[in-house]
């Protein structure tokens, strides 16, 4: 019997979405298969987050408890977080160690591979565990094509894309077992000048439920003005394409895609987005795609669920006007 | 600072590729320099003519290919190393960062720069496992890289937000193509590439079957068609909002 792992991430104690999703995910291949589930969280609080991880079904929790993982981080905490889970790894001896696909575990999935000798699948769409191997498929080539991969360890590392599979509850007891971690034991060798945290009050993209995305077609800082009003009365977190955020009028942070964020929400609006293959990369896990562009044959409108013909900046005020008001 | 640039050839992306038998083919069958990887060639040149230094790239691939080299030493790169596997088969990334490690020990550097992910497998584990492997400090997906005596330091995008490092070198990093736009070669740096040499080193590939292994490609499921929204501005935001009610997304 195996057992199956889950990294969860936190944010200022708040368990993850995509964490969940993961955590789902292995609960259901654990229910078919007979083995065993447990979740694994490094936090500078982690009792704060039992309560959440018993009701998605986790029995078990393991635990790095240290305050260098407390937000905002005053220190590098990559490579302990990769020191705290190959301990957690160490205690729990799981034949699959699932994580969510988040810029954070892509820093150190690598590095987590090479310490615990197991092969990695990184940012899958989906996966299962067949027999003592793990298979999976992953958007490759700007998600064109998807790779059928396969790896055989001891633990396999498997990423797991937001959004590609939904997060349940299935309440459990559950037991917190800390794992002993010592800062002492992780090199030097870089420290952490400062962090640029993204707008104030920003909702985090790869995470959010609506997403509102401006592209080439938003000219202007009145433009700019529409995307915030429109994403506002949506509750929505802001996105952009890579023209946007070249041109200055969008962080960099929040550039949505391949080489940007990959988002999932129930709802994404594309404002004057063309719908480069680059782009597009980052969105198909989006339950329902609004395209609102001036050009009839601008890609976007292949990927989109609701498409809207018309110059934005006539489209937003009616639009917002319209959820305003209903 | 002395970089060397680890670089990688990949499929044209912009290319027409088809799906065969569980095969992708390249209707062009031409390799490019990984973008990913040209941003991190950039970023080192760009330091190196700031501050001096030298800018070495570093290939692992089996004979023949070398456009991405070529490519790199157009840009102004003044040397390369292609590394030949000694065995033709397949090799995952675990086995590519190995062999580049092997090769990385026995070479003096400062920084060793790498793209955040290479274009045909959007895999994006190399730097962190070079890190690992030769114990080095990393950064990843970095999108702005400075020098400050004899530190690197290094803007990289997170999550939710930006996180400026300080490394102590020798050190690892690899670049988001959100660093820079790649200089173009020109005519003078395509020729002066000719006439660089490119050492050839038989690389040691890891024993044994790799751990992990692509079974066969398939196409993308495609999504439902969806629907443009017909009349005037205001008629199709006032299908829009009652749709979306009525799917509950709002």
């Amino acid at each position: 019997m195996g057992t199956l792992l889950t990294y969860v991430e936190t944010r200022n104690g708040q368990v993850k979405r995509s964490s969940l999703e993961v955590l789902s995910r292995c609960r259901e291949i654990a229910a078919a298969r007979g083995d065993e589930l447990a979740a694994a969280v490094v936090e500078a609080d982690p009792a704060r987050c039992v309560d959440e991880l018993a009701r998605h079904g986790a029995p078990t929790t393991y635990a790095v408890r240290h305050p260098i993982f407390a937000r905002p981080a005053t220190v590098p905490t990559t490579l302990p977080l990769t020191v705290a889970l190959a301990r957690i790894a160490g205690e729990a001896s799981p034949t699959v160690l699932a994580l969510p696909s988040s810029e954070s575990v892509r820093e150190m999935l690598g590095a987590l591979s090479v310490r615990l000798h197991a092969p990695a699948l990184p940012d899958v769409a989906s996966f299962e565990v067949k027999d003592d191997a793990v298979e999976a498929l992953r958007p490759v080539l700007a998600g064109k094509f998807l790779a059928n991969v396969r790896a055989q360890g001891a633990p396999v590392l498997v990423s797991v894309r937001s959004g590609s599979y939904a997060a349940s509850e299935a309440p459990v007891d559950t037991t917190l077992r800390e794992v002993a971690f010592d800062a002492g034991e992780v090199p030097s060798g870089l420290s952490l000048r400062e962090v640029v945290a993204g707008a104030e009050g920003a909702r985090e993209l790869s995470e959010a439920r609506a997403v509102v995305a401006a592209g080439r077609g938003v000219r202007d800082s009145a433009g700019r003005k529409l995307i915030e009003e429109l994403a506002e009365v949506l509750g929505a977190a802001i996105g952009s394409s890579r023209p946007v955020v070249e041109s200055g009028l969008f962080p960099a942070a929040t550039q949505v895609g391949q080489t940007g964020k990959i988002v999932s929400p129930e709802l994404y609006v594309a404002v004057g987005i063309s719908g480069a293959i680059q782009h597009v990369a980052g969105i198909t896990n989006s339950r329902i795609i609004v395209a609102i562009n001036k050009d009839p044959e601008a890609p976007i409108f292949r990927w989109a669920t609701y498409g809207i013909v018309g110059d934005l900046y006539e489209v937003l005020p009616g639009l917002i006007a319209t959820l305003k008001s209903s | 600072m002395r970089f060397i640039v680890c670089v990688k050839q990949v499929p044209d992306v912009a290319a027409p590729l088809q799906l065969h038998e569980g095969e992708i083919h390249a209707e062009t069958g031409r390799l490019v320099l990984n973008a990913y990887d040209a941003s991190a060639v950039e970023a080192a040149l760009d330091l190196t003519e700031t501050h001096g230094g030298s800018v070495h790239v570093v290939l692992v691939g089996p004979t023949g290919g070398q456009e991405a080299i070529r490519k790199a030493l157009a840009m102004g790169v003044e040397s390369a190393t292609h590394i030949q596997p000694d065995a033709d088969a397949a090799i995952d990334s675990d086995g590519y960062a190995r062999m580049l490690a092997d090769y990385l020990r026995d070479e003096d550097f400062d920084v060793v720069a790498c793209g955040k992910q290479a274009q045909d497998t959007d895999a994006g584990l190399t730097g962190s496992m070079l890190g690992a492997l030769l114990a080095l400090p990393f950064a990843g997906n970095a999108i702005k890289m400075d020098r400050d005596g004899d530190l690197l330091v290094v803007t990289r995008q997170s999550d939710s937000s930006q996180e400026v490092l300080a490394l102590e070198t020798p050190c690892v990093v690899s670049c988001s193509n959100d660093m820079n736009d790649p200089r173009v070669p020109n005519l003078k740096g395509i020729m002066a590439a000719r006439r660089k040499q490119i050492e050839v080193k038989i690389g040691v590939r890891p024993r044994g079957e790799p751990a992990t292994r692509v079974r066969r490609y398939e196409a993308a499921p495609e999504r439902e068609p969806g629907r443009i929204l017909e009349g005037d501005p205001q008629e199709a935001v006032d299908e829009l909002v009652r749709l979306l009610k009525e799917g509950h997304v709002i």
